[in-house]
C-alpha cells in the first residue's frame, strides 16, 4: 500500500511538471500508450515460482521539446507488475538533451538508447545493453534495448563520421536471473530459479577506469554504408567465473573485460539488401586463453541478405560464426567435467513478415538455429490493428535443445505464450 | 538530352484563372500503411503545376506544346506533365494527411511531414518524410535518394532503438504492400518507359485537356495502358486511368482541389479510387513551402536522426 502512495504521488508530480513543460513552450508535444501484457509460461518444469511470464499494465509518457538552440526528450514508463508479487516501477527509459556544437558537431546527453551495427538481432559491434528478459516475455521490440547513461559526441566531416560515446557507469544486458525466467546453471548441472537461483552478479567497481567507450566511423561509399568500430569495456553478460571474495570456496559470474575492433558493410545489391560485419573480440582477462572461466578472444562474423518476395511478404537470412582463438589452449586447461565449447560456433538466423488487410494484420516469424550447438529459438507474433490506437498481439517464445548448456539452450524451459493490447496516442 | 533545370529562367505565377480549378471524381489510392506509406507519400508529395517550368520544358526541348494551334506531341506532354508533378521548383517541404477509407466506411488516418530536393531536372531526387502520426510510428524518418531508371536508395530510422535500417527497394514495378498502390505512381514512372499516343483534345470541368494513351514498352504489373487527362493550359495532371491486362479499369487518379503556393500550382488534394476494391484514399498537403533552399546535406543521416528542425516543427 506504501508502495502504490509513493507510486502515485511520484506519478502525480511528474504529469505535473509535464503538463507546465507543455504549456510553457510552444515546441512541445507530449505523446505516450496504455499497455496490458499477460503472458504464460507453456513448461510445467520450469523451476521459477510463477506459472506466468508476464502479468502488467505499462503507461508510456513521451515528451518532446525544443527550441533553436537544443532538444530534450523524455520517455517515462509507470508500471504495474503482478506477475509474481504486486509491484509498482517508474522506469526513466530515455531522458536527454541534444545540442550541436559550431556546425560539425551533435552532443546527445543522459539516458539514451544506442544501436549500431548490421545484424537483425545479431550484435557483434553493438555492445550497448540488450533486455533479454523483456525481449523473452513478448513486451515491444523496443525494450530490447537497454537504455544507458551517456554522453555522445558525433562528429560530421567530409572524410565521414566519427561517433563517441562514453558511458561512465557499466551499463550490462539483462538476461533471465531464475526470476521470471530459468537459466542452466552449470554448477548445480540443471536448470534453475526461483529462491536460492536469483542470478545477481556484481558490477565492475564504480571507478572511473571501468567507464564504457564505444567508437564509430562511418563513410557513406557510392551506395555502400560503410563502419568502422571500437569498444572497450565489459562482455555485457556475466560469462566469467571466478571464486567468491566473500567465500572462496564457491565461484560466482563476473563480467570479464572486452575490447573490440570491427567493421561493417551494408549496400542494396540484387533487388535486396546485404549486410556484414566483423569484430575481433580482445578478452582482455583472458588474452592468453588459459583461464577456463572466462571466455577466450574471438572472431566473431557475420552475412545477410533481406528481401521483399513479393508486395506482402518480405524475408530475410543471415549466417553467424565464432572462432574462438586459442582453443587448443582452452582445451589444456579446460577442468575434466566440464562441457568443451567448439572451436567454431554457427548460427542461422531468418526473419519473415507478412502484411495482410492493408497491413493491419502483420505475421511475423524469426527464428535462430545452430548447427553447431543443435539449439533453436523461435518468435511468431501476430498482431491485429483495430483501429489507428488499438492493437492486438498474440505471440510465442519456443526453445528447443540438444543440451542444456548450449546458448539458447540455457533458456530451454523458458517456452511462454503471451497477449498485449496496446491504445497509443 | 539534358533535362536539367535552368533555375534563373524561372518566371512568374500563373495567373488566378489558371489556378482555379474545378475538382473532380474520384481517384482512389489504396494504401499501405507504416514504411510504405512513407515512401508512396514521400513521393507522391507534391504534385504542383508550375507554368514556369512548363514554359521552361517547352523551349528547352524545341517543342510547340505551347501554341495553341499545333497537336501537341504525346510523349513530350507525358514529360512536361512528369516534370510539372515530380518536379516543381527546386525544392518543396508540406504537411501531408491521409486518410484511408476501405469499402465499409472505416477510416485510418496518417500524418507527416514531407521534403523533396531536386538535383537534376527530371532526374535525381532526394526524399525525406518525418512521420507524426498514428502513435507506433510517431517520430520515425524516412528518406530516399530517389534514381531514375536505377534502384533507388531507403533508409528508414526507427528513434525508440536509435536503429537505421536500409530498405530493398525493388518493387518499382508491384505495389506496396497490401494495397493498390505501386511505387512508380508515387516516384513518378519515367516517360521513357511507356509509348504515348494522344488520343485526342477534350474538355474537363470546363478545362481543354489532353487525353494521352501510355502503354508501357516493357510487360508491367502496374498496368497494361493508362490514359491520363492533361490540362492544356498548365500540364497538371487531372486525371489518370489505369487499365490492367484484361481492359478492365482498376483504379482512377484524380486532383480534387489546386491551389497557388509560393507561385507554383499545386494539387494539393487528390484521391485515388481502387475500383476493384471499392475503396479510396485522399492525400490533403498543408503548410506548402517551395524553395526554401533546402541543401542536399539534410538528406544523410545525420538529419535522419535529427529532424531538421527548420522545416520540420
Amino acid at each position: 500500500m506504501i508502495t502504490m502512495m509513493r507510486f502515485i504521488q511520484k506519478m502525480s508530480v511528474t504529469m505535473m511538471i509535464l503538463a507546465v513543460v507543455a504549456t510553457a513552450a510552444a515546441g512541445t508535444e507530449i505523446s505516450g500508450f496504455v499497455q496490458g501484457l499477460y503472458g504464460y509460461g507453456s513448461d510445467r518444469n520450469n523451476p521459477v515460482p510463477s506459472e506466468l511470464t508476464a502479468s502488467e499494465v505499462r503507461l508510456q509518457m513521451r515528451l518532446e521539446s525544443y527550441s533553436d538552440a537544443a532538444e530534450y526528450f523524455g520517455r517515462l514508463d509507470f508500471v504495474y507488475d503482478d506477475y509474481l508479487e504486486p509491484e509498482y516501477r517508474m522506469i526513466l527509459r530515455e531522458g536527454y538533451l541534444k545540442f550541436s556544437v559550431g556546425s560539425n558537431v551533435d552532443m546527445k546527453i543522459g539516458r539514451q538508447v544506442i544501436t549500431w551495427g548490421t545484424g537483425d538481432l545479431i550484435f557483434i559491434n553493438d555492445l550497448f545493453p540488450k533486455d533479454y528478459q523483456s525481449f523473452f516475455a513478448g513486451r515491444d521490440d523496443q525494450y530490447l534495448k537497454s537504455p544507458q547513461n551517456a554522453v555522445r559526441a558525433t562528429f560530421y566531416g567530409g572524410p565521414g563520421s566519427l561517433d563517441i560515446v562514453y558511458t561512465p557507469r557499466f551499463a550490462p544486458d539483462i538476461t533471465p536471473t531464475g526470476e521470471r525466467f530459468s537459466y542452466y546453471n552449470p554448477m548445480e548441472g540443471g536448470y534453475v530459479g526461483g529462491e536460492g537461483f536469483i542470478m545477481d552478479p556484481a558490477l565492475p567497481d564504480a571507478e572511473v577506469a571501468n567507464g564504457e567507450v564505444a567508437a564509430r566511423y562511418s563513410k557513406y561509399i557510392g551506395t555502400i554504408d560503410a563502419a568502422l568500430y571500437y569498444y572497450r569495456g565489459f562482455y555485457k553478460g556475466p560469462v566469467g567465473m571466478a571464486p567468491d571474495p566473500a567465500d572462496p570456496a564457491t565461484m560466482t559470474a563476473f563480467y570479464p573485460g572486452l575490447q573490440v575492433f570491427g567493421a561493417s558493410l551494408r549496400s542494396p545489391v540484387l533487388g535486396g539488401v546485404f549486410w556484414t560485419e566483423g569484430g575481433y573480440y580482445d578478452s582482455l582477462d583472458d588474452s592468453e586463453g588459459d583461464d577456463p572461466f572466462i571466455p577466450n578472444s574471438s572472431i566473431q562474423s557475420l552475412v545477410g541478405f533481406e528481401r521483399a518476395v513479393n508486395q506482402s511478404f518480405t524475408a530475410n537470412i543471415q549466417y553467424q560464426n565464432i572462432m574462438i582463438t586459442d582453443h587448443d589452449r582452452y582445451l589444456e586447461t579446460l577442468p575434466m567435467g566440464m562441457n568443451e565449447e567448439d572451436e567454431m560456433y554457427h548460427l542461422l538466423t531468418s526473419r519473415m513478415t507478412m502484411l495482410f488487410l492493408m497491413e493491419t494484420l502483420n505475421v511475423s516469424l524469426f527464428g535462430f538455429y545452430s548447427p553447431s550447438e543443435e539449439d533453436f529459438y523461435g518468435r511468431m507474433a501476430v498482431s491485429y490493428r483495430f483501429t489507428d490506437e488499438v492493437t492486438m498481439v498474440v505471440g510465442a517464445n519456443v526453445f528447443e535443445s540438444a543440451d542444456p548448456w548450449t546458448k539458447f539452450g540455457m533458456f530451454d524451459r523458458n517456452d511462454n505464450v503471451y497477449m498485449k493490447f496496446t491504445y497509443g496516442l | 538530352m539534358n533535362w536539367k533545370k535552368e533555375r534563373s529562367e524561372k518566371v512568374k505565377s500563373p495567373s488566378s484563372d489558371e489556378r482555379m480549378l474545378p475538382a473532380s471524381g474520384g481517384r482512389v489510392w489504396s494504401i499501405a500503411m507504416g514504411v510504405a506509406v512513407a515512401l508512396m507519400l514521400t513521393l507522391a508529395q507534391f504534385s504542383p503545376v508550375a507554368a514556369e517550368e512548363v514554359a521552361a520544358g517547352n523551349s528547352a526541348a524545341g517543342n510547340s506544346a505551347a501554341q495553341e494551334n499545333t497537336v501537341p506531341d504525346a510523349a513530350q506532354l507525358m514529360k512536361e506533365a512528369h516534370l510539372v508533378m515530380f518536379y516543381a521548383a527546386d525544392d518543396g517541404v508540406a504537411e501531408v494527411q491521409m486518410k484511408i477509407v476501405n469499402s465499409r466506411g472505416k477510416e485510418r488516418l496518417r500524418e507527416f511531414a514531407m521534403m523533396r530536393l531536386d538535383l537534376e531536372e527530371g532526374g535525381k531526387q532526394d526524399y525525406y518524410t518525418y512521420f507524426r502520426k498514428p502513435h507506433d510510428v510517431s517520430r520515425m524518418s524516412f528518406m530516399v535518394h530517389k534514381l531514375p531508371k536505377e534502384t533507388d536508395n531507403r533508409w528508414i530510422y526507427v528513434p525508440s532503438v536509435d536503429l537505421i535500417k536500409r530498405i530493398s527497394s525493388d518493387d518499382k514495378a508491384s505495389s506496396f504492400v497490401g494495397s493498390d498502390f505501386t511505387y512508380e505512381d508515387i516516384s513518378g514512372r519515367h516517360w521513357t518507359e511507356d509509348t504515348h499516343k494522344l488520343l485526342k483534345e477534350d474538355t474537363y470541368n470546363s478545362r481543354k485537356v489532353y487525353v494521352v494513351e501510355s502503354i508501357p514498352l516493357e510487360k508491367y504489373k502496374g498496368f497494361a495502358r493508362k490514359v491520363t487527362f492533361i490540362d492544356a493550359e498548365n500540364k497538371l495532371i487531372m486525371k489518370e486511368e489505369y487499365y490492367n491486362a484484361k481492359g478492365d479499369l482498376a483504379r482512377i487518379f484524380t486532383a480534387e482541389r489546386v491551389e497557388e503556393h509560393d507561385g507554383v500550382l499545386t494539387s494539393v488534394f487528390r484521391k485515388m479510387e481502387n475500383v476493384k476494391k471499392k475503396q479510396y484514399t485522399t492525400v490533403e498537403f498543408s503548410s506548402i513551402r517551395y524553395n526554401v533552399g533546402m541543401k542536399e546535406s539534410i538528406f544523410t543521416e545525420r538529419f535522419l536522426k535529427n529532424p531538421p528542425r527548420e522545416f520540420i516543427k
